[in-house]
């Protein structure tokens, strides 16, 4: 009876048993492969480990930003001894023992297993704590960014984030460069995530640094003489670029106000953040005139030498009447028209060229349009399509109202003046890594003939009688420049107001220039913010200062320059106007200063005077001296420019007009 | 009677697998508290093996039918010292299984194990009859069930479950009609969905419900499980090796030195460790099995037969619950689960064993 029982009770054990060891062949055989995965997925984490940022250096190696590890060290309040912790943690980091102990129990009531106790920590905090053999106490190495130089350059290196990642200036846009790829790293973790044991499995890759076109020489200098002028002036803000007009390398942008990048104003809009270099737009007035000329030289018959009548002061163009800054000019030649900006001349020259070739030769010199410099929020500036042109608006434009540039865009359409006729686009990054950044390459957009023709007349700006002079002119260097107040327009009021944009764009030396400088004062006032008398003297500061530390060799004797009475001559005037319903008498009738045309002593052969003669014996006496000649047409040479008994600068040559 | 008392009439083999297990036990012990606050629990279960072997030595020279003529004193303190848990209990997981005493934390309802056993063998034999009438066995499922609901409240089901098995296993071999077997397990049939309404405590009912479908709450109830399989499952055919195991290092396994021993071992040792243990709690059991065949007295044999049932119900249902194939309930594996108390109760049993087996030659 029991034997048969207990046969039975073994039977059932046995099925039961059966059945738990074929679980096991299940799981430990057959599923095996499956399970092991199933627990790697549950024990390993699969870890970023950040790249260290690339360094930011400006042309000549300085580090401009660069990343540093710092260590925070965090604790595990439920772990540690209150007391214990305190009193190691107080006394490495030179903390308050009483008040960390606070912070450590309050930690502990409430449940909270991690506290941070210190960032940011010196390289001798870190290493001390790291040795530390106390559980609970932990060091997390983080990267910081750091710029060294302060607010040099804030605009151009921007910011980065909480988390590191570029959210202004160039640290937004080679981002992609500079951040690197960050490593990966398995950690064994236990059930509560901690790490145990890790492994890298790819090593960060650190990004790579990023070599600026930017001197960091000129940007403070740039920096220091904007400061200056803005405080001089009363002006809210400004800009100045210095570019290579051959390469497109900024060699300096500033913007004012500043901000330091290494504790950055808490708004992400804060006005100190604003690059008024290449974000913010502005009428540009009278520089725009160079366009103006410019155009008129490639589509016009008009010649320097061709006599512009500029009348008695005021024009009105369909009811709208334009004044001059300074009386009437009369009839004067064309390059006169540019050096003292007259607006009614730079009006006829405008209709002259007609709104078709005006608008066609604004776009050529890059405006309306963004210039490609890698800065976030880049503005185009305002041009209006052509079909949104009022009867009033190729008057308006010629004189550099009713259009909005920023002063890089200045810089990019002053370098083509500058370089002989190629629209060549300012370019921030030199290298990338080890990797040369190419630029685009430069289109041609005005003929030579026309660059230099243009700064021929742009010298006239700073000399005697010009409106740039002699704030503008350098101690052994030619200069071409324009100086340029625009009166702001209040779009409130739909008036324009007494504050000016007051600028001066010109490049040196005239005849191979070597630097292009743009400096723009906004928000000046009186006739002392004018572009001559504000933004001229910053241009003079920075374009010596560059050209000293560029090595460019003078191409004027050395001496002291001609000194004029220039603290009591009354401003000369280049002011665009329009809509004035009564001038101020102190700003619109002075004179502008005529008197001390001193001559000044130029170096090179002189311009043989080749009129009368057929083009043979032109070319072949040009070709005796040495001269390039461009002759233009047939039959005996009656124009030519420069004109004869003229200094021919290095490089420059004669154009010659034949007619029959 | 105990003229013939040898040493070298203990069952050697039995009691050498059981110390097999226990270095095992210690081993795995060792290897899954490496690094936690439990470290040191691999010499206590040293100590507490030793003190097992000594309590066999013991209650084997004590002759059953002398321990017997105890059972009911046993069984009333038994009872008794259960309904003190609730008063003096150390409250522990959620639940009050404990008795302070001294240095050591007595698991009363472990010990009770072998007092059911006993009663149990002594109420089976004095009925003297060839066939277990219903009327007996209710009588005797009554005197059972008093401590199973004591341990049942404390709540351990799992324990609770152990002396069940002692009851049923004695019932059957004591020859309970086979129509009252069939009613018993329709009643069970029935009586279980009323016991899942009415009876089952929430956490209980979660483990039913997260043994029907682990899957459903991988972090909450069916976590253990799920963890559990996945250690085993990772073991594979010759497992990672002492200290070895992630699962079991990486703590995802709970409580991998008492309860979930066996998935901690079948991480680190494989299906071959897994075979080799399963084949000496084969063995032993076996040879329990055999030395109840052999007593002299029908007695004995019930105290055989109720220890092997019980230790069979403990590996079934612990190496079954942490490999998934019947739900979590918390039952330590004899003689390898980290724990006084089980140790000890283990090897009582065994001087049970040894008791019945040392005096099979009367006569």
């Amino acid at each position: 009876m029991a034997e048969r029982r207990l046969t039975v009770l073994v039977g059932g054990v046995l099925l039961w048993a059966a059945a738990i060891l074929f679980t096991l062949v299940k799981l430990q055989v057959v599923h095996h492969r499956q399970y092991a995965a199933m627990a790697r997925a549950r024990q390993e984490m699969v870890v970023d480990i950040p790249a260290p940022r690339g360094s930011i250096l400006d042309r000549t190696g300085a580090p401009l930003a660069m990343s540093v590890p710092v260590d925070t060290v965090h604790i595990n309040p439920l772990k540690v001894d209150p007391v214990i912790a305190a009193g190691i943690l107080s006394a490495k980091l030179h903390q308050d023992k009483n008040e960390l102990y606070q912070r450590i129990v309050a930690a502990r009531k409430n449940g909270r297993g991690y506290l941070v106790v210190a960032r940011n920590l010196n390289w001798e905090q870190g290493d001390s704590l790291s040795r530390l053999p106390v559980d609970g106490i932990e060091l997390d190495r983080q990267s910081q960014r750091h710029y060294p130089k302060g607010t040099l350059a804030a605009h151009v290196l921007g910011t980065v984030d909480f988390a590191g990642v570029g959210d202004a200036g160039v640290e937004r846009t080679l981002d992609p460069y500079l951040r690197g790829t960050p490593g990966k790293e398995h950690v064994l973790t236990d059930v509560q995530h901690r790490g145990i044991e890790t492994e890298t499995a790819v090593p960060p890759k650190p990004g790579v640094p990023v070599t600026l076109t930017i001197d960091e020489r000129l940007q403070f200098v740039a920096e220091r003489e904007l400061a200056a002028a803005v405080a001089a002036h009363g002006a809210a803000s400004g800009s100045v670029v210095v570019m290579n007009p051959h390469t497109g390398e900024i060699l300096a942008l500033a913007s004012y106000p500043v901000y330091d990048p290494n504790a950055p104003p808490e708004a992400a809009n804060a006005p100190q953040r604003e690059n008024h270099a290449s974000s913010v737009p502005f009428e540009p007035g009278s520089v725009f005139k160079v366009i103006t000329l410019s155009a008129a030289l490639e589509t016009t018959r008009l010649r320097p030498e061709s006599i512009i009548d500029c009348g008695n002061g005021s024009i009105t163009l369909f009811g709208r009447t334009i004044h001059e800054a300074h009386g009437g000019y009369g009839a004067m030649p064309m390059a006169q028209v540019l050096a003292k900006s007259s607006n009614v001349g730079a009006i006829r020259i405008g209709m002259t060229v007609g709104q078709q070739n005006m608008y066609e030769y604004m776009r050529r010199f890059g405006f309306g349009q963004k210039t490609g410099i890698p800065l976030p929020g880049e503005s185009r500036g305002r041009l209006r399509p052509l079909s949104r042109w009022s009867k009033v608006s190729l008057a308006s434009v010629s004189m550099g109202q009713e259009v909005s540039v920023t002063t890089v865009q200045l810089a990019q359409a002053a370098a083509v003046v500058a370089n002989g006729g190629l629209l060549v686009h300012p370019r921030l990054v030199l290298k990338i890594g080890d990797q040369l950044a190419n630029g685009d390459p430069p289109v041609r957009i005005i003929r030579p003939e026309t660059a230099i023709t243009m700064r021929q007349m742009m010298e006239g700006v700073v000399m005697p009688g010009g409106t740039g002079y002699p704030e503008a002119r350098l101690e052994g260097y030619s200069v071409g420049g324009k100086t340029g107040s625009a009166q702001i327009f209040d779009t409130a009021s739909h008036r324009y107001t007494h504050k000016y944009n007051g600028s001066f764009m010109g490049f040196a030396p005239l005849t191979n220039p070597a630097i292009v400088v743009v400096a723009t004062l906004n928000g000046t006032y009186g006739n002392l913010g004018f572009g001559g008398r504000a933004a001229a003297p910053v241009f003079h500061a920075v374009a010596q200062e560059a050209l000293r530390v560029l090595d460019v060799p003078k191409d004027l004797p050395e001496q002291a320059p001609v000194e004029q009475v220039a603290a009591t001559k009354p401003a000369p005037g280049d002011l665009a106007i329009a809509e004035l319903g009564s001038p101020e008498p102190n700003i619109l009738e002075e004179e502008s200063d005529q008197e001390g045309a001193a001559p000044l002593v130029e170096i090179g052969p002189k311009v043989p005077d080749f009129r009368g003669k057929n083009m043979r014996s032109v070319l072949a006496q040009a070709a005796s001296m040495g001269l390039t000649v461009l002759p233009d047409g047939s039959g005996i040479a009656r124009v030519q420019f420069p004109p004869a008994g003229a200094t021919l600068h290095q490089g420059e040559r004669i154009r010659v007009r034949f007619a029959r | 009677m105990s003229r013939h008392l040898a040493v070298r009439d203990i069952d050697w083999p039995l009691v050498l697998i059981a110390l097999v297990l226990c270095a095992v036990g210690v081993l795995q012990i060792y290897s899954a508290t490496l690094d936690t606050e439990f470290h040191s629990a691999w010499w206590r279960q040293i100590l507490y093996v030793a003190g097992g072997w000594m309590l066999m030595l013991v209650i084997q020279e004590i002759d059953y039918h002398t321990l017997l003529q105890y059972v009911p004193g046993l069984y009333i303190g038994s009872v008794l010292a259960l309904v003190a848990t609730f008063g003096l209990g150390q409250s522990a997981f959620g639940s009050r299984r404990w008795i302070p005493l001294g240095p050591v934390h007595l698991q009363v309802s472990e010990f009770a194990k072998l007092v059911i056993i006993l009663l149990v063998a002594r109420y089976l034999t004095e009925l003297r009859t060839e066939v277990l009438e219903i009327r007996e066995m209710l009588k005797l499922a009554g005197l059972v069930l008093i401590p199973t609901v004591l341990v049942l409240k404390q709540p351990d089901l799992g324990t609770a479950l152990t002396y069940l098995a002692v009851l049923v296993v004695g019932a059957f071999i004591a020859g309970l009609r086979w129509k009252y077997v069939a009613v018993i397990t329709v009643v069970t049939v029935i009586v279980l969905p009323i016991t899942w309404a009415f009876v089952l405590q929430d956490y209980q009912k979660t483990r039913w419900r997260s043994f029907i479908d682990p899957e459903r709450d991988a972090q909450g109830s069916g976590y253990q499980l799920i963890q559990s399989q996945i250690a085993i499952g990772a073991g594979g055919m010759f497992g990672k090796g002492v200290t070895k195991g992630t699962q079991t290092q990486l703590r995802f396994l709970p409580v991998p030195h008492k309860d979930f021993i066996f998935s901690a071992f079948a991480e680190e040792h494989g299906f071959v460790g897994v075979v080799f243990v399963l084949a000496l709690f084969f063995v032993m059991v076996m040879r329990i099995v055999q030395n109840g065949q052999t007593a002299s007295d029908p007695v004995g044999m019930y105290i055989c037969m109720g220890v092997a049932g019980l230790l069979l119900f403990h590996i079934l249902v612990n190496v079954g619950m942490v490999a998934g194939a019947i739900p979590v309930t918390g039952i330590p594996l004899p003689f390898m689960s980290a724990g006084g108390s089980s140790i000890w109760s283990s090897f009582l049993a065994l001087g049970l064993v040894n008791n019945v087996r040392l005096r099979r030659f009367v006569n």
